[in-house]
């Protein structure tokens, strides 16, 4: 079985680990507990015919004490990157976060889930925000609560790492 | 135990267990195992013997505590089980430790998880295959300096001290967190609930649940394991002020275990402490 590993990647409290509980587990909680170290999970896809396991290796977000810890993302086949779209400092940081990514883990593909989507009436980006986004990653609109868009975004960076595998054959 | 995990890194690393003062049995057990695979040159004529240097394998170190469930029949022999079985699964895969790309740590950490399993299948065929027979807890670190991997059953402990804060690296499955976490119960009802310290996953249980994960250390930093019998009786605060005054892991574990006694000693205790002492 071929496996990948894919990092999550973003600010404290956007939502890492409970994107990784309703597409592992399809659980979620409305309790924040912060990540300590990586916690691992695996999740086994088919995508286009092709079998795979995907390794989540869920990071703790950066906060004000700690920033990302490089030696995580080496050897990363995928980063996917976790935005919160009612925090605009948390898309903010992305530039950075993705600099600091590219550094320990090289040009490897990419996807920005921009979750709690189901908080509508705390959405704190324009639609000319989001198409910057969309400009500089490959986006996906996610909730972790309801379900709206986590397995397309987990589809998609699953897909993107096979497509680096045939092109490089 | 003093141990180098790596020619910079010293790691002091102790571990205690107690009864308690209301237990008649200790059902808890911890192991602290040093794990290399090397080929030692003993005399070559080859003029620069350093060539040979990468056959030494580098030192993995295997932390384990395990608290067998009271109120069943067997608690103490399947903690038991558990630390010496892991310790004759893992010593095969004391070899693959070294030089870890990202397909061999995951089949490194996929050993480390199908020993768990065994050895969760092992105690459960012991107590009878009925799943309330026998059971324990586990929490479990090996050290491949600078990383711990970490593989966790239950609701022992495992924290780090790291620049002077404590952070605890597993998640209690017992059926409060769970209920909590489903959003079914407030943390109040948790609190108060009879059944709220009742496992969700134990070693030899109905359920398993390995929770997996990984940090990396840095000098100076502490690797805490405990039973619950420590985290009922010391607080947080009082487990980091420990940690980050002992100059030794041996006195951090006979002070935390004293903690514990003082608090009540309502339950049977265990620690394991490693200091990256640098």
């Amino acid at each position: 079985m071929i496996q990948k590993k894919v990092c999550m990647v973003g600010v404290f409290g956007t939502g890492k680990t409970s994107l990784v509980q309703r597409f592992v587990h399809s659980m979620f909680s409305e309790r924040y507990l912060s990540t300590v170290g990586v916690k691992i999970d695996r999740k086994p896809i088919q995508v286009d015919g092709a079998d795979l396991t995907l390794v989540l290796w869920d990071l703790a977000g950066r906060d004000g004490h700690e920033d990302i810890t490089a030696s995580y993302l080496r050897g990363s086949h995928a980063i996917l990157y976790v935005a919160d779209g009612t925090r605009r400092e948390t898309c903010d940081q992305l530039p950075e976060l993705r600099a600091l990514a590219r550094g320990a883990a090289g040009e490897v593909p990419e996807v920005l889930a921009l979750n709690k989507s189901d908080l509508k009436e705390r959405w704190a980006l324009a639609a000319a925000d989001e198409q910057g986004l969309s400009r500089a990653f490959d986006l996906v609109r996610t909730s972790a609560k309801s379900g709206e868009g986590v397995e397309e975004v987990f589809r998609r960076i699953g897909r993107a790492t096979l497509a680096i595998k045939e092109a490089r054959s | 135990m003093t141990a180098t995990a790596e020619a910079s890194v010293r790691v002091d690393a102790s571990g205690l267990t107690d009864v308690g003062r209301k237990r008649k049995q200790n059902e808890d057990h911890f192991v602290i195992v040093s794990l290399r695979k090397a080929a030692e040159v003993r005399q070559t004529s080859v003029p620069d013997p350093h060539v040979f240097d990468r056959l030494q394998g580098q030192e993995a170190l295997l932390f384990v505590v395990a608290d067998g469930v009271g109120g069943r029949a067997g608690g103490a022999i399947a903690s038991e089980t558990a630390v010496t079985s892991l310790v004759e699964f893992l010593a095969d895969a004391a070899g693959s430790v070294h030089g870890l790309d990202t397909d061999r740590e995951h089949e490194f950490l996929e050993r480390l998880e199908h020993a768990v399993r065994e050895t969760h299948q092992r105690i459960f065929v012991q107590g009878g295959g009925r799943g309330q027979g026998m059971a324990t807890t586990l929490t479990m670190a090996v050290l491949v300096w600078p990383r711990a991997y970490l593989l966790h059953v239950g609701d022992s402990r495992a924290f780090y001290l790291h620049k002077g804060r404590l952070k605890q690296l597993t998640r209690d499955q017992t059926t409060g967190e769970f209920m909590v976490e489903a959003g079914a119960w407030t943390e109040e009802q948790a609190r108060n609930a009879p059944t709220a310290s009742a496992l969700v996953s134990a070693l030899g249980g109905d359920d398993l649940t390995v929770a997996v994960g990984l940090v990396d250390l840095q000098p100076g930093d502490v690797l805490l394991l405990c039973t619950d019998g420590l985290t009922r009786h010391v607080p947080d605060e009082r487990i980091a002020e420990v940690l980050g005054r002992a100059t030794d892991a041996e006195s951090a574990c006979r002070e935390l275990v004293a903690g514990a006694l003082d608090g009540g000693g309502s339950d049977n205790v265990t620690v394991v402490v490693a200091r990256m002492a640098g």
